[in-house]
């Protein structure tokens, strides 16, 4: 048994399938995720397809913060995904709230909605910096 | 005696030319297709998953297979658990008609070629189902598609089959390929290229690969038929298409490139001969990946016109052409 869960760890570490949604946003975090998947940083090296329906991810990846209208379907995508699942959180926004953050229709961070895994930071953050992200979601899975 | 030749015959089922070579070679497809469409596209593609990522379709698989299997409420049950297995079922069987390590299959009948023929049109059915079966909008709308593409490529697809059963005059595979070794001593696309392209872009469209994507259409319908399947389930639709990969790829072999007949050592054909098919199918796969990252999607219209108005003529031309060939005593 203990060769059949280190043959699974590894599959899952080395496929990592993204579904990709933006919760209310400036639409400046999804223009670096997409760059993410481009032929200059091409994240299918590691394995990582981009992915249209949640049944199919394996990581959450949100942009932005959460408003009062997204906020009931970000946690509907996040049942639909089927387990293990994890939740990488890019942006500023998506940990307070940033330049939206006090606005009426903002909830805030994405870690009062959903359980988040990985935060990356910046405003936007670098496509480099969502891969470090992502690595970063990795290691946590390799000791998991 | 015969326990042993029952033997070998089970071990060419599950080993050899059958079940495991033919899902490991499915996979080493998919990494190949996925590789070129990456490179043509001036990425790098799969690399950090064994050697230049060739593990890469394995390691989906497994992660897959480990993941919860959700059934949503709004699934037909039963439906919606059978219809990968048989999915899967039905492109192993598929396999044991092609031509791979000798000049016949593993299984060879006369009048194998319609046999085929009617079992690789149960895919599109079972696709249908399968979107059916899953109770989603989305998937309903793949459904649809997924039976109006049905309606056009299954058409030019058989009679592209057609005029080579004709000009070898023959339905078997076997007598296919031995005529194609023995009489002609020439591949025979050499005689019917129409056909050849004609088979090529409709098995295009039985992948449901990119230009006529349109069931799966990820920017229109989420993932369409498939929307609602995870887990174990998608591991068995992956895992099925890729061997419809080899199926598809194989049949061209069979029946245009004069199946895996190549020079060999005299007493080592086997080996030869699963080499040569590997490299014939690699070159066939080579031309689909292109065609799949040369075009975008066309609307599902696009595609039942293109197929009814511009495929179907040239295929009916091309078995007026080798009739003629037969009647001037040509072949
Ligand atoms: S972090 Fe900056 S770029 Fe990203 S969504 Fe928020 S405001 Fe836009």
């Amino acid at each position: 048994m203990a060769v059949l869960s280190k043959l699974v760890k590894w599959a899952r570490i080395k496929s990592p399938w993204i579904i990709h949604y933006n919760s209310g946003g400036c639409n400046g975090c999804d223009i670096e995720v997409v760059a993410a998947l481009t032929p200059r940083f091409d994240v299918e090296r590691f394995g990582i397809l981009l992915k249209g329906s949640p049944r199919h991810a394996d990581v959450l990846v949100v942009t932005g913060p959460v408003t009062r209208q997204t906020k009931k379907r970000l946690v509907r995508i996040y049942n639909q995904m089927s387990d293990p699942k994890f939740v990488l959180a890019v942006g500023t926004c998506t940990m307070t709230g940033g330049v939206f953050r006090g606005g009426y229709g903002v909830v805030a961070g994405v870690d009062e909605v959903i359980p988040v895994d990985v935060f990356v930071p910046g405003c936007p953050p670098k496509p480099e910096a969502i891969i470090h992200g992502v690595v970063k979601l990795l290691e946590k899975l390799q000791k998991l | 005696m015969e326990t042993i030749e029952l033997l070998i015959l089970i071990l060419k089922f599950i080993l050899f030319p059958g079940a495991l070579f033919c899902i490991a070679y499915g996979w080493f497809l998919e990494w190949f297709d996925r590789k070129l469409y990456a490179r043509f596209q001036n990425r790098i593609g799969p690399l950090l998953t064994g050697p230049k990522g060739v593990l890469q379709p394995f390691a989906d698989f497994i992660k897959l297979l480990a993941k919860e299997d959700i059934t949503p409420a709004g699934a037909d049950k039963f439906g919606f658990t059978v219809t990968p297995l048989l999915t899967l079922v039905v492109s192993l069987f598929t396999l044991l008609f092609i031509p791979i390590a000798s000049l016949s299959g593993i299984l060879s009948l006369s009048g194998d070629l319609l046999l085929v023929l009617f079992i690789s049109t149960v895919f599109g059915l079972l696709i249908m189902f399968a979107g059916y079966f899953s109770g989603n909008r989305f998937s309903i709308v793949g459904t649809e598609r997924t039976g109006l593409q049905f309606v056009a490529y299954e058409i030019p697809f058989a009679l592209s089959v057609i005029s080579v059963a004709l000009a070898t005059r023959s339905l078997e595979i076997v007598n296919i390929v031995t005529y194609q070794v023995n009489t002609l001593k020439l591949p025979l696309i050499v005689i019917v290229p129409v056909a050849f392209i004609i088979y090529l872009i409709s098995s295009l469209a039985k992948l449901e690969k990119i230009p006529f994507d349109v069931p799966e259409a990820e920017t229109e319908i989420v993932a369409g038929w498939q929307v609602e399947y995870s887990g174990k389930k998608l591991a068995f639709f992956r895992l099925a298409t890729d061997l419809k990969m080899v199926f598809v790829s194989g049949l061209a072999v069979a029946l245009f490139l004069g199946g895996p007949y190549g020079p060999s050592i005299p007493g080592l054909e086997p080996v030869f001969y699963t080499i040569w098919f590997i490299i014939k199918t690699l070159v066939v796969m080579f031309i689909l990946s292109n065609l799949r990252s040369l075009f975008a999607r066309y609307r599902i219209d696009q595609v039942v016109r293109g197929f009814w108005k511009y495929l179907i003529p040239f295929a009916v031309l091309q078995i007026l052409a080798v009739q003629l060939l037969i009647f001037l005593g040509v072949i």
